[in-house]
Protein backbone atom coordinates (compact mmCIF):
# COMPACT_ATOMS: atom_id res chain seq x y z
CA UNK A 1 0.00 0.00 0.00
CA UNK A 2 1.09 3.19 -0.83
CA UNK A 3 0.30 5.73 2.06
CA UNK A 4 0.38 9.62 1.93
CA UNK A 5 1.36 10.32 5.64
CA UNK A 6 0.95 9.20 9.33
CA UNK A 7 -1.30 11.65 12.10
CA UNK A 8 -0.73 10.81 16.00
CA UNK A 9 -2.56 12.32 18.34
CA UNK A 10 -1.85 12.07 21.63
CA UNK A 11 -2.13 14.13 25.40
CA UNK A 12 -1.43 13.38 28.77
CA UNK A 13 0.57 10.46 29.09
CA UNK A 14 2.09 10.50 25.31
CA UNK A 15 5.02 12.19 25.57
CA UNK A 16 7.24 9.11 26.13
CA UNK A 17 5.81 7.09 23.47
CA UNK A 18 5.84 9.97 20.74
CA UNK A 19 9.37 10.47 21.89
CA UNK A 20 10.26 6.17 21.12
CA UNK A 21 8.57 6.78 18.01
CA UNK A 22 10.49 9.38 17.19
CA UNK A 23 13.46 8.22 17.90
CA UNK A 24 13.15 5.18 16.35
CA UNK A 25 12.30 6.40 12.85
CA UNK A 26 14.78 7.63 10.66
CA UNK A 27 15.07 10.24 8.30
CA UNK A 28 14.33 7.93 5.32
CA UNK A 29 11.21 7.42 6.51
CA UNK A 30 9.15 7.57 3.89
CA UNK A 31 6.31 9.84 5.06
CA UNK A 32 5.56 12.99 6.93
CA UNK A 33 4.14 12.33 10.42
CA UNK A 34 1.43 14.79 11.70
CA UNK A 35 1.53 15.22 15.29
CA UNK A 36 -1.56 16.64 17.22
CA UNK A 37 -0.93 16.79 20.60
CA UNK A 38 -2.39 18.86 23.70
CA UNK A 39 -0.15 21.45 24.99
CA UNK A 40 -0.48 24.53 26.92
CA UNK A 41 -1.71 27.14 25.11
CA UNK A 42 0.83 29.93 26.11
CA UNK A 43 4.15 27.84 26.29
CA UNK A 44 4.75 28.75 22.84
CA UNK A 45 8.32 27.46 22.98
CA UNK A 46 10.44 24.39 24.44
CA UNK A 47 7.69 21.39 23.20
CA UNK A 48 9.95 20.95 20.03
CA UNK A 49 13.15 21.58 21.78
CA UNK A 50 12.15 18.91 24.30
CA UNK A 51 10.49 16.35 21.76
CA UNK A 52 13.77 16.72 19.29
CA UNK A 53 16.52 15.94 22.36
CA UNK A 54 16.22 12.26 20.88
CA UNK A 55 14.27 12.14 17.98
CA UNK A 56 15.87 10.91 15.09
CA UNK A 57 14.00 12.80 12.33
CA UNK A 58 13.14 16.98 12.29
CA UNK A 59 10.14 18.14 13.79
CA UNK A 60 8.88 21.30 12.92
CA UNK A 61 6.34 23.07 14.44
CA UNK A 62 4.99 24.81 10.94
CA UNK A 63 3.53 27.81 9.89
CA UNK A 64 0.36 28.24 7.77
CA UNK A 65 0.59 26.52 4.21
CA UNK A 66 4.07 24.85 4.88
CA UNK A 67 4.34 22.01 2.46
CA UNK A 68 4.52 18.55 4.23
CA UNK A 69 7.92 16.55 3.72
CA UNK A 70 8.55 12.71 4.30
CA UNK A 71 11.13 11.56 6.80
CA UNK A 72 10.03 15.05 9.08
CA UNK A 73 7.44 15.43 12.01
CA UNK A 74 4.88 18.01 12.52
CA UNK A 75 4.15 19.35 15.25
CA UNK A 76 0.61 21.10 15.82
CA UNK A 77 1.65 24.82 17.19
CA UNK A 78 0.31 25.87 20.37
CA UNK A 79 -3.24 27.77 20.41
CA UNK A 80 -3.97 26.58 16.61
CA UNK A 81 -5.62 24.02 15.04
CA UNK A 82 -4.19 21.98 12.29
CA UNK A 83 -5.82 21.22 9.27
CA UNK A 84 -4.02 19.66 6.40
CA UNK A 85 -4.94 20.35 2.86
CA UNK A 86 -5.27 18.77 -0.21
CA UNK A 87 -2.48 19.73 -1.53
CA UNK A 88 0.24 18.06 1.28
CA UNK A 89 -0.06 21.69 3.09
CA UNK A 90 -0.79 22.84 6.40
CA UNK A 91 -3.35 25.26 7.07
CA UNK A 92 -3.43 26.65 10.09
CA UNK A 93 -6.90 28.38 12.11
CA UNK A 94 -7.46 30.10 15.17
CA UNK A 95 -11.33 29.46 15.62
CA UNK A 96 -12.72 28.34 18.72
CA UNK A 97 -11.52 25.28 20.40
CA UNK A 98 -13.25 22.25 20.28
CA UNK A 99 -13.78 20.41 22.73
CA UNK A 100 -12.08 22.57 24.77
CA UNK A 101 -8.90 22.06 22.95
CA UNK A 102 -7.13 24.19 20.64
CA UNK A 103 -4.97 22.37 19.01
CA UNK A 104 -7.97 19.77 18.33
CA UNK A 105 -6.90 16.06 17.68
CA UNK A 106 -10.12 15.74 15.57
CA UNK A 107 -9.82 18.20 13.21
CA UNK A 108 -6.54 17.49 12.53
CA UNK A 109 -7.79 14.00 12.11
CA UNK A 110 -10.24 14.80 9.99
CA UNK A 111 -9.03 17.00 7.68
CA UNK A 112 -6.16 14.66 7.39
CA UNK A 113 -8.69 11.53 6.27
CA UNK A 114 -10.31 14.17 3.78
CA UNK A 115 -6.61 14.60 2.24
CA UNK A 116 -5.43 11.23 1.83
CA UNK A 117 -8.23 8.85 2.25
CA UNK A 118 -7.46 5.06 2.38
CA UNK A 119 -3.79 6.40 2.35
CA UNK A 120 -3.73 7.64 5.98
CA UNK A 121 -2.51 5.55 8.94
CA UNK A 122 -3.87 6.85 12.30
CA UNK A 123 -2.83 6.62 15.15
CA UNK A 124 -4.53 7.35 18.55
CA UNK A 125 -1.86 7.52 22.05
CA UNK A 126 -2.67 7.60 25.41
CA UNK A 127 -4.33 10.58 26.94
CA UNK A 128 -7.21 12.43 29.07
CA UNK A 129 -9.91 13.38 27.07
CA UNK A 130 -12.17 12.08 24.34
CA UNK A 131 -10.85 14.39 21.81
CA UNK A 132 -9.39 11.74 18.84
CA UNK A 133 -11.75 9.69 18.74
CA UNK A 134 -14.42 11.08 16.35
CA UNK A 135 -11.33 11.88 14.22
CA UNK A 136 -10.14 8.15 14.21
CA UNK A 137 -13.61 7.37 13.13
CA UNK A 138 -13.13 9.92 10.23
CA UNK A 139 -10.15 7.68 9.00
CA UNK A 140 -11.13 4.18 9.38
CA UNK A 141 -14.40 5.83 7.62
CA UNK A 142 -12.48 6.59 4.54
CA UNK A 143 -10.62 3.58 4.25
CA UNK A 144 -7.11 4.54 6.34
CA UNK A 145 -5.79 2.16 8.63
CA UNK A 146 -6.64 3.06 12.82
CA UNK A 147 -4.32 1.86 15.37
CA UNK A 148 -5.53 2.52 19.07
CA UNK A 149 -2.42 2.16 21.80
CA UNK A 150 -3.48 -0.43 24.52
CA UNK A 151 -5.68 1.53 26.93
CA UNK A 152 -3.87 -1.59 29.57
CA UNK A 153 -0.40 0.27 28.59
CA UNK A 154 -1.58 3.83 28.26
CA UNK A 155 -0.77 6.00 31.39
CA UNK A 156 -4.17 7.49 30.87
CA UNK A 157 -6.61 5.51 29.41
CA UNK A 158 -9.90 7.56 28.50
CA UNK A 159 -8.24 8.93 24.71
CA UNK A 160 -7.87 5.22 24.00
CA UNK A 161 -10.66 3.78 25.27
CA UNK A 162 -13.13 6.72 23.73
CA UNK A 163 -11.08 5.84 20.32
CA UNK A 164 -12.43 2.19 20.63
CA UNK A 165 -15.79 2.72 21.63
CA UNK A 166 -16.14 5.07 18.43
CA UNK A 167 -14.71 2.66 15.90
CA UNK A 168 -13.67 -0.81 14.93
CA UNK A 169 -9.97 0.15 14.67
CA UNK A 170 -7.77 -2.06 13.02
CA UNK A 171 -5.08 -2.77 15.54
CA UNK A 172 -4.69 -2.44 19.03
CA UNK A 173 -0.80 -2.33 19.73
CA UNK A 174 1.68 -1.79 22.44
CA UNK A 175 3.69 0.88 22.04
CA UNK A 176 6.65 -1.54 20.84
CA UNK A 177 3.96 -2.65 18.11
CA UNK A 178 3.39 0.74 17.21
CA UNK A 179 6.73 1.51 16.75
CA UNK A 180 7.50 -2.22 14.65
CA UNK A 181 4.18 -1.25 12.18
CA UNK A 182 6.22 2.23 11.48
CA UNK A 183 9.30 0.55 10.85
CA UNK A 184 7.74 -1.58 8.42
CA UNK A 185 6.28 0.66 5.94
CA UNK B 1 -23.92 17.54 11.55
CA UNK B 2 -23.98 17.84 7.84
CA UNK B 3 -20.22 17.07 6.31
CA UNK B 4 -19.69 18.83 2.40
CA UNK B 5 -18.34 17.38 -0.60
CA UNK B 6 -16.06 18.95 -2.44
CA UNK B 7 -19.02 19.37 -5.25
CA UNK B 8 -21.01 21.42 -2.77
CA UNK B 9 -18.16 23.77 -1.62
CA UNK B 10 -17.50 24.70 -5.73
CA UNK B 11 -21.20 25.07 -5.50
CA UNK B 12 -21.50 27.19 -2.94
CA UNK B 13 -18.61 29.47 -4.24
CA UNK B 14 -20.12 29.91 -7.86
CA UNK B 15 -23.62 30.57 -6.60
CA UNK B 16 -21.97 33.39 -4.23
CA UNK B 17 -20.01 34.67 -7.28
CA UNK B 18 -23.37 35.12 -9.01
CA UNK B 19 -25.76 36.21 -6.73
CA UNK B 20 -22.90 38.64 -4.60
CA UNK B 21 -19.55 39.19 -6.31
CA UNK B 22 -18.06 37.97 -3.32
CA UNK B 23 -15.28 35.32 -4.43
CA UNK B 24 -14.53 32.33 -1.59
CA UNK B 25 -12.28 30.79 -4.37
CA UNK B 26 -9.54 32.55 -2.19
CA UNK B 27 -10.16 30.86 0.92
CA UNK B 28 -8.39 28.20 1.91
CA UNK B 29 -10.44 24.93 1.41
CA UNK B 30 -10.07 23.21 4.73
CA UNK B 31 -11.14 26.33 6.87
CA UNK B 32 -13.80 27.13 4.54
CA UNK B 33 -15.56 23.54 4.90
CA UNK B 34 -15.17 23.98 8.36
CA UNK B 35 -17.16 27.37 8.59
CA UNK B 36 -19.75 26.35 5.89
CA UNK B 37 -20.52 23.55 8.02
CA UNK B 38 -20.53 25.80 10.77
CA UNK B 39 -23.08 28.25 9.56
CA UNK B 40 -25.03 25.67 8.41
CA UNK B 41 -25.64 23.71 12.00
CA UNK B 42 -25.96 27.50 13.27
CA UNK B 43 -29.12 27.88 10.85
CA UNK B 44 -30.72 24.73 12.12
CA UNK B 45 -30.18 23.89 7.82
CA UNK B 46 -30.30 20.32 7.35
CA UNK B 47 -28.21 20.29 3.89
CA UNK B 48 -26.10 21.89 1.55
CA UNK B 49 -29.43 22.13 -0.74
CA UNK B 50 -31.08 24.34 1.99
CA UNK B 51 -28.25 26.31 2.43
CA UNK B 52 -28.13 26.79 -1.37
CA UNK B 53 -31.62 28.11 -1.26
CA UNK B 54 -31.50 30.25 1.39
CA UNK B 55 -28.61 31.97 0.06
CA UNK B 56 -30.55 32.65 -3.51
CA UNK B 57 -33.99 33.28 -2.17
CA UNK B 58 -33.18 35.27 1.18
CA UNK B 59 -30.65 38.02 -0.16
CA UNK B 60 -30.78 39.71 3.38
CA UNK B 61 -29.27 36.55 4.56
CA UNK B 62 -25.40 37.03 3.14
CA UNK B 63 -24.56 39.61 5.70
CA UNK B 64 -25.57 37.19 8.35
CA UNK B 65 -23.80 34.84 6.48
CA UNK B 66 -20.08 36.51 6.14
CA UNK B 67 -20.51 37.40 9.61
CA UNK B 68 -20.98 33.75 10.69
CA UNK B 69 -18.25 32.36 8.04
CA UNK B 70 -15.35 34.80 9.37
CA UNK B 71 -13.66 33.15 12.02
CA UNK B 72 -14.12 35.24 14.85
CA UNK B 73 -11.39 35.80 17.24
CA UNK B 74 -12.01 33.71 20.43
CA UNK B 75 -10.10 36.05 23.01
CA UNK B 76 -8.73 39.39 24.16
CA UNK B 77 -5.08 40.02 24.18
CA UNK B 78 -4.44 37.10 21.98
CA UNK B 79 -0.33 36.22 22.65
CA UNK B 80 -0.08 39.07 25.70
CA UNK B 81 3.64 39.21 24.70
CA UNK B 82 2.67 40.69 21.13
CA UNK B 83 0.68 43.72 23.39
CA UNK B 84 3.79 44.05 25.60
CA UNK B 85 6.00 44.32 22.94
CA UNK B 86 3.42 47.15 21.21
CA UNK B 87 3.15 48.89 24.70
CA UNK B 88 7.17 48.31 25.43
CA UNK B 89 9.14 48.82 22.55
CA UNK B 90 6.45 50.35 19.83
CA UNK B 91 5.15 52.63 21.30
CA UNK B 92 7.86 54.32 23.29
CA UNK B 93 9.56 54.55 20.00
CA UNK B 94 7.73 57.23 18.12
CA UNK B 95 8.70 60.39 18.42
CA UNK B 96 6.17 63.52 19.34
CA UNK B 97 6.24 63.84 15.18
CA UNK B 98 5.27 60.41 14.18
CA UNK B 99 2.09 60.47 16.38
CA UNK B 100 0.64 63.47 14.34
CA UNK B 101 -1.96 62.30 12.19
CA UNK B 102 -1.06 58.41 13.33
CA UNK B 103 -3.69 56.06 11.84
CA UNK B 104 -3.89 52.15 12.91
CA UNK B 105 -5.75 49.63 10.68
CA UNK B 106 -7.24 46.63 11.39
CA UNK B 107 -8.55 44.62 8.29
CA UNK B 108 -10.65 42.16 9.31
CA UNK B 109 -12.39 42.68 12.38
CA UNK B 110 -15.39 40.00 13.60
CA UNK B 111 -16.15 40.06 16.88
CA UNK B 112 -13.84 43.12 18.09
CA UNK B 113 -11.49 40.60 20.25
CA UNK B 114 -8.70 42.55 18.80
CA UNK B 115 -9.50 46.03 18.51
CA UNK B 116 -10.94 46.50 22.36
CA UNK B 117 -7.49 44.83 22.91
CA UNK B 118 -6.16 47.69 21.28
CA UNK B 119 -7.85 49.98 22.62
CA UNK B 120 -7.55 49.29 26.09
CA UNK B 121 -4.12 49.48 25.23
CA UNK B 122 -3.84 52.84 23.84
CA UNK B 123 -6.33 53.93 26.85
CA UNK B 124 -3.76 52.61 28.82
CA UNK B 125 -0.78 54.62 27.55
CA UNK B 126 -2.87 57.23 27.06
CA UNK B 127 -2.74 57.17 23.45
CA UNK B 128 -6.47 56.45 22.39
CA UNK B 129 -7.80 59.90 21.60
CA UNK B 130 -4.47 60.55 19.70
CA UNK B 131 -4.71 58.35 16.90
CA UNK B 132 -7.08 57.18 14.63
CA UNK B 133 -8.36 53.79 13.90
CA UNK B 134 -9.85 52.28 11.07
CA UNK B 135 -11.60 48.79 11.27
CA UNK B 136 -12.76 46.60 8.23
CA UNK B 137 -15.34 43.95 8.14
CA UNK B 138 -16.72 42.36 5.19
CA UNK B 139 -20.20 42.10 7.00
CA UNK B 140 -22.70 45.05 8.35
CA UNK B 141 -23.57 42.38 10.57
CA UNK B 142 -19.90 41.88 12.18
CA UNK B 143 -19.66 46.05 12.84
CA UNK B 144 -23.18 46.16 14.59
CA UNK B 145 -22.05 43.34 16.70
CA UNK B 146 -18.37 44.74 17.64
CA UNK B 147 -20.28 48.31 18.09
CA UNK B 148 -22.87 46.69 21.23
CA UNK B 149 -19.89 45.20 22.77
CA UNK B 150 -21.73 42.20 23.61
CA UNK B 151 -19.92 39.32 23.85
CA UNK B 152 -20.86 35.87 25.51
CA UNK B 153 -19.73 35.54 28.99
CA UNK B 154 -18.08 32.26 28.85
CA UNK B 155 -15.35 33.20 25.83
CA UNK B 156 -14.45 36.17 28.96
CA UNK B 157 -11.94 33.76 31.11
CA UNK B 158 -9.44 33.28 28.55
CA UNK B 159 -9.13 37.33 27.94
CA UNK B 160 -8.98 37.90 31.54
CA UNK B 161 -6.16 35.62 31.53
CA UNK B 162 -4.29 36.86 29.05
CA UNK B 163 -4.72 40.35 30.07
CA UNK B 164 -3.06 39.68 33.25
CA UNK B 165 -0.20 37.89 31.31
CA UNK B 166 -0.03 41.58 29.33
CA UNK B 167 0.40 43.02 32.75
CA UNK B 168 -2.22 45.94 32.37
CA UNK B 169 -3.22 48.92 34.56
CA UNK B 170 -5.67 47.51 35.82
CA UNK B 171 -8.36 44.46 35.70
CA UNK B 172 -10.28 43.66 32.26
CA UNK B 173 -13.51 43.48 34.43
CA UNK B 174 -13.38 47.20 34.52
CA UNK B 175 -13.81 47.29 31.13
CA UNK B 176 -17.13 45.64 30.35
CA UNK B 177 -19.86 44.91 32.71
CA UNK B 178 -21.62 41.75 33.38
CA UNK B 179 -25.74 40.89 32.17
CA UNK B 180 -26.78 37.30 32.46
CA UNK B 181 -24.77 35.36 29.38
CA UNK B 182 -22.85 38.21 27.87
CA UNK B 183 -20.53 40.95 28.99
CA UNK B 184 -21.21 43.95 27.62
CA UNK B 185 -17.57 46.05 27.07
CA UNK B 186 -17.25 49.85 27.43
CA UNK B 187 -18.02 50.61 23.77
CA UNK B 188 -16.94 54.18 24.40
CA UNK B 189 -13.29 52.60 23.90
CA UNK B 190 -14.29 52.56 20.17
CA UNK B 191 -16.22 55.92 19.80
CA UNK B 192 -13.53 57.24 17.57
CA UNK B 193 -13.26 54.16 15.15
CA UNK B 194 -13.85 54.09 11.89
CA UNK B 195 -15.39 51.47 10.54
CA UNK B 196 -15.20 50.50 6.96
CA UNK B 197 -16.93 48.08 5.01
CA UNK B 198 -15.09 45.86 2.36
CA UNK B 199 -14.93 42.77 0.53
CA UNK B 200 -11.78 40.09 0.03
CA UNK B 201 -10.01 42.31 -2.11
CA UNK B 202 -9.70 45.13 0.31
CA UNK B 203 -10.71 47.72 -2.37
CA UNK B 204 -11.70 50.03 0.17
CA UNK B 205 -7.75 50.05 2.18
CA UNK B 206 -7.29 53.46 3.87
CA UNK B 207 -3.81 55.03 3.09
CA UNK B 208 -0.63 56.12 5.11
CA UNK B 209 -0.62 53.78 7.48
CA UNK B 210 1.43 54.05 10.21
CA UNK B 211 0.59 50.12 11.80
CA UNK B 212 -1.49 47.68 10.65
CA UNK B 213 -2.84 44.90 13.13
CA UNK B 214 -3.62 41.71 11.16
CA UNK B 215 -2.77 38.82 13.04
CA UNK B 216 -4.39 35.20 12.35
CA UNK B 217 -6.20 36.63 9.31
CA UNK B 218 -4.15 35.59 5.80
CA UNK B 219 -4.52 31.77 7.23
CA UNK B 220 -7.78 31.79 5.97
CA UNK B 221 -6.73 32.40 2.47
CA UNK B 222 -4.63 30.11 -0.04
CA UNK B 223 -1.10 31.70 -1.07
CA UNK B 224 -1.81 32.75 -4.36
CA UNK B 225 -4.47 35.36 -2.29
CA UNK B 226 -2.01 35.77 0.97
CA UNK B 227 0.14 37.70 -1.45
CA UNK B 228 -2.15 39.41 -2.89
CA UNK B 229 -3.24 40.82 0.55
CA UNK B 230 0.61 41.55 1.59
CA UNK B 231 0.74 43.81 -1.34
CA UNK B 232 -2.59 45.34 -0.52
CA UNK B 233 -1.40 46.06 2.66
CA UNK B 234 2.29 47.14 1.42
CA UNK B 235 0.08 49.77 -0.86
CA UNK B 236 -1.76 51.03 2.31
CA UNK B 237 1.33 51.44 4.81
CA UNK B 238 3.03 54.56 4.76
CA UNK B 239 7.24 54.56 4.65
CA UNK B 240 8.23 52.48 6.95
CA UNK B 241 4.88 51.10 8.57
CA UNK B 242 4.76 48.28 10.47
CA UNK B 243 2.64 45.54 10.10
CA UNK B 244 2.36 42.50 12.69
CA UNK B 245 0.90 38.84 11.23
CA UNK B 246 0.06 35.93 13.36
CA UNK B 247 2.64 34.25 15.07
CA UNK B 248 2.50 31.29 13.07
CA UNK B 249 2.01 33.23 9.97
CA UNK B 250 4.76 33.75 7.91
CA UNK B 251 6.05 36.04 4.97
CA UNK B 252 7.21 33.14 3.10
CA UNK B 253 10.76 33.19 1.66
CA UNK B 254 10.81 32.98 -2.05
CA UNK B 255 7.26 35.07 -2.58
CA UNK B 256 7.06 38.33 -4.04
CA UNK B 257 5.56 39.51 -0.66
CA UNK B 258 8.97 38.71 0.84
CA UNK B 259 10.72 41.64 -1.04
CA UNK B 260 7.74 44.01 0.37
CA UNK B 261 8.53 43.53 3.98
CA UNK B 262 11.33 42.95 6.18
CA UNK B 263 11.21 41.33 9.52
CA UNK B 264 11.23 43.96 12.42
CA UNK B 265 10.56 41.04 15.66
CA UNK B 266 10.36 37.76 14.29
CA UNK B 267 9.23 36.51 17.64
CA UNK B 268 6.34 38.02 17.18
CA UNK B 269 5.51 38.21 13.58
CA UNK B 270 6.28 42.31 13.47
CA UNK B 271 7.40 43.63 10.30
CA UNK B 272 8.30 46.73 8.35
CA UNK B 273 7.31 47.84 5.25
CA UNK B 274 10.33 48.02 2.62
CA UNK B 275 10.50 51.09 0.15
CA UNK B 276 10.62 49.38 -3.11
Amino acid sequence: MNYKAVIIGGSAGSFQIVTRILNSLNPSFPLPVLLCLHRLKHVRSGFVEALSLKSNIPIYEPSDKDQLKSGCAYLAPANYHMFIELANRISLSADEPVNHSRPSIDLSFITAANAYREKLIGIILSGANRDGALGLKKVGDNGGVTIVQDPLESEVKTMPESALQHTKVDYVYSSDQIIKFLLKL
Amino acid sequence: MVELGIVDIREIIRLIINHYNFDFSSFSLTSFKYRLEHVIAKNNLNSAESLFRKLTDEPDFFDVFLHQLCVPSSEMFRDPSVWRWLRESYFPSLEEKHLMNFKIWLPYCVSGGELYSLAILLKEIDLLNTVKIFATSFSNNSIEDIKSGVYPFKKNEVSIENYKRFQGDSDLSNYFKREKYNVVRDTSLIKNVEFIKDDINFNNAPKNIKLILMRNVVIYFNPSHQEKVLKTMHESLSAYGTLIIGLKEQIKPNTNAQGLFEAVELNESVYKRKVV
